[in-house]
């Protein structure tokens, strides 16, 4: 028979063991922000784009142009890519909980369709949501508004009937669709010259974060995911299903609403600044769960430190191929698709049904 | 009897269930209830009253789709009855928040879903969420090992709950009931996939845990044999209410049987409970060539 001693022992061990990728992802993120630094289109060895963070941080700028690709440039896209894909990452293991469904991502709600169609509506027809705004400030600000109302819809329809995981899933689809229809009549009837903007617009690209957008990201992206990591235990219930959440005492529809907010919120954010980054918020998440396991206490930063440290890597690949660089979506998919794939036929541990 | 106190409604302060009290009686008065969309006319349960006392082990049995499942969520507030309340020493059930409730009241569902793989240790300790503080764990992690032990399945401790079979499903879903130390414990078809043995030892051990932890125990059985062999009381439904209550041998006849189940028995007497032989009205006989369908073991090399 087990002693008691033993069996704590070694579930602390389990939980030790498990956080150790979790601090690798982590590491490797951190050192990727730095080592990004010297990769673009700007020629710079990683030395010299060093010395100029140095130099920045020490107050005596030397050259000014690399000052200004590395310290201006670089850096802050290099942050953004971070928190972007440790944000989008946590969004996909929430909603993947929440919708007791592995298929479930960040954008499962319609956030992107949204956020497009407030962009196009902008790009196209001059639109603005706030009126006093207009060019770059406009489309952001179009984006976040309209990415946000497929979640108010799905809010307003839950108080008048329960909706099932599934049902906000499909509802979701169908505020997708709706939307697509809008833009995609929009599009065609468009000036080529600002619809190739508007198709530009929806690849996700990090090189729209400047030190002027980043705060309010990193800001956005912090909080949202501090207050999901915070309900780490309350995930682990959702996953058992609605009733027997209920009986250990979540009152599950609001719970998931709740999430479904602050999720859209980051989600909105995110999508708003740098188009549609697909990948890491689906898959993310499950390359996380073979390394550290399913247990959101672990999941969810190691997630996070996983879509941070991919993004950063992504974004750097991005950057240096092609002659001006690539859009991140594009690498993110092309390198996370077959990495994904490797993983999945190497590991033959059962992660999910 | 010591007091329970019970705060207004508008304090937004729910009712505290049960607290120290050792007795606990849970009053069922003319609970009913439909399903939304549905007919309704037609209420799934209809105008059910009773009177439940006393730490014992009940067992309620009913054919296909008569609403025992739905009566234990009525019971338990996953689902809001219709009509009439429940009340538990006086507390009406509805009064008290799920939170609240989850600290007296644990449920084993029939099915679990396992899209993700949670360790079994993982799994049980959800069962401590409702009491669970900050700092807790070690103490938390004390009553997960002793309901792995006491149902048996310590070795399956590591083992991810998605790469179980649906038997041991069902033992760590047991063990996760348990482990939130309730005082009314529900469970729908706690036997269903256990083997003869276990079917024996879980249901005998949770007819002893009802009388070592005080804990009310109420469980949905389609096993007749087995709910007479162990049940304090039997509460059988059909037709949308209470068709038959009480002890196992009042309950457990022949026309009892035939009327809700609508299959022939006999009831014979074993060991001062009743036990049930089902008989087969069709006569037809398939036993007409034994020599042609074989199944026999081939000697190897």
């Amino acid at each position: 028979m087990a002693l008691l001693v033993d069996f704590i022992e070694r579930y602390h061990s389990i939980a030790k063991r498990r956080s150790f990728f979790a601090i690798v992802f982590f590491i490797v993120a951190i050192s990727f922000v730095v080592i990004s630094l010297g990769f673009g289109t700007y020629k710079i060895s990683m030395g010299e784009a060093f010395d100029a963070l140095i130099n920045h941080l020490t107050g005596n700028v030397v050259n000014a142009k690399d000052d200004l690709y590395v310290w201006d440039v670089r850096l802050p896209r290099a942050i953004g890519a971070a928190f972007v894909g440790a944000g989008l990452a946590i969004g996909g293991v929430v909603m993947q909980n929440l919708m007791q469904n592995p298929l479930a991502e960040p954008y499962t709600m319609g956030v992107s369709s949204g956020a497009f169609l407030g962009a196009v509506l902008s790009m196209i027809s001059g639109f603005s949501i706030i009126p006093a705004l207009s060019g770059d400030y406009a489309v952001v600000c179009n984006a976040f508004v309209f990415s946000l109302i497929p979640v108010a819809l799905i809010t307003v329809v839950s108080r008048f009937k329960k909706l099932s995981p599934t049902a906000i899933i499909l509802l979701g689809i169908a505020v997708m669709y709706v939307f697509s229809s809008i833009t995609q009549y929009m599009m065609v009837t468009a000036e080529s010259e600002s619809m190739a903007s508007a198709y530009h617009w929806r690849v996700g690209s990090l090189s729209k974060v400047t030190w002027d957008n980043l705060p309010f990201l990193v800001v956005f992206v912090t909080a949202t995911s501090a207050v999901l990591c915070a309900c780490y235990k309350k995930l682990d219930i959702m996953y058992s299903g609605d009733r027997c959440a209920q009986t250990l005492g979540i009152n599950t529809t609001f719970f998931r609403m709740f999430c479904l907010i602050i999720v859209s919120l980051m989600t909105a954010a995110v999508v708003s600044f740098t188009g549609t980054i697909g990948f890491i918020g689906l898959v993310g998440p499950h390359i996380a769960r073979m390394f550290v396991g399913s247990k959101n206490k672990l999941l969810l930063p190691g997630a996070a430190a996983f879509g941070a440290a991919f993004l950063i890597i992504a974004d750097t690949v991005a950057k240096v191929s092609g002659i001006n660089g690539l859009p991140v979506g594009v690498i993110s998919s092309m390198v996370g698709g077959p990495l994904f794939l490797y993983i999945l036929i190497k590991k033959n541990k059962k992660v999910w049904n | 009897m010591r007091s329970i106190s019970i705060r207004s409604k508008e304090s937004e302060q729910s009712a505290i269930l049960l607290g120290d009290d050792p007795e606990i009686n849970v009053d069922i008065d003319g609970l009913s209830f439909s399903y939304k969309g549905a007919d309704s006319d037609k209420n799934v349960l209809s105008d059910i009253s009773l009177n439940i006392h006393g730490a014992q082990l009940v067992s309620i049995l009913g054919p296909n789709g008569v609403g025992k499942s739905t009566f234990i969520h009525c019971l338990n507030k996953i689902l809001d009855p219709t009509g009439g309340c429940v009340r538990i020493n006086g507390t009406n059930v509805q009064d008290v928040s799920i939170k609240d409730l989850a600290k007296v009241m644990g449920y084993v569902p029939y099915t679990s879903t396992d899209n993700f793989p949670l360790s079994v240790t993982d799994t049980v300790l959800m069962g401590r969420h409702p009491h669970s503080k900050w700092g807790s764990l070690d103490d938390d992690l004390r009553i997960v090992h002793e309901m792995l032990q006491l149902i048996g399945i310590e070795d399956l401790a590591e083992r991810n709950f998605n790469e179980l079979s649906a038997g041991q499903h069902q033992k760590v879903m047991l063990a996760r009931g348990l482990a939130q130390e309730p005082r009314i414990l529900f469970l729908d078809e706690p036997t269903s996939n256990l083997d003869v043995r276990f079917q024996l030892e879980i249901t005998r051990m949770l007819k002893r845990l009802s009388r070592q932890k005080n804990m009310l125990v109420i469980m949905i059985s389609h096993d007749i044999n087995i709910a007479a062999k162990y049940s304090d009381n039997i509460i059988m439904l059909h037709g949308g209410g209470i068709y038959a209550l009480g002890k196992p041998q009042d309950v457990i006849t022949p026309d009892n049987i035939r009327h809700v189940y609508e299959v022939g028995a006999d009831v014979i007497m074993d060991r001062g409970r009743p036990h049930l032989i089902l008989i087969d009205d069709d006569d037809t006989d398939y036993d007409d060539d034994h020599e042609y369908y074989v199944v026999e073991k081939v000697a190897v090399g």
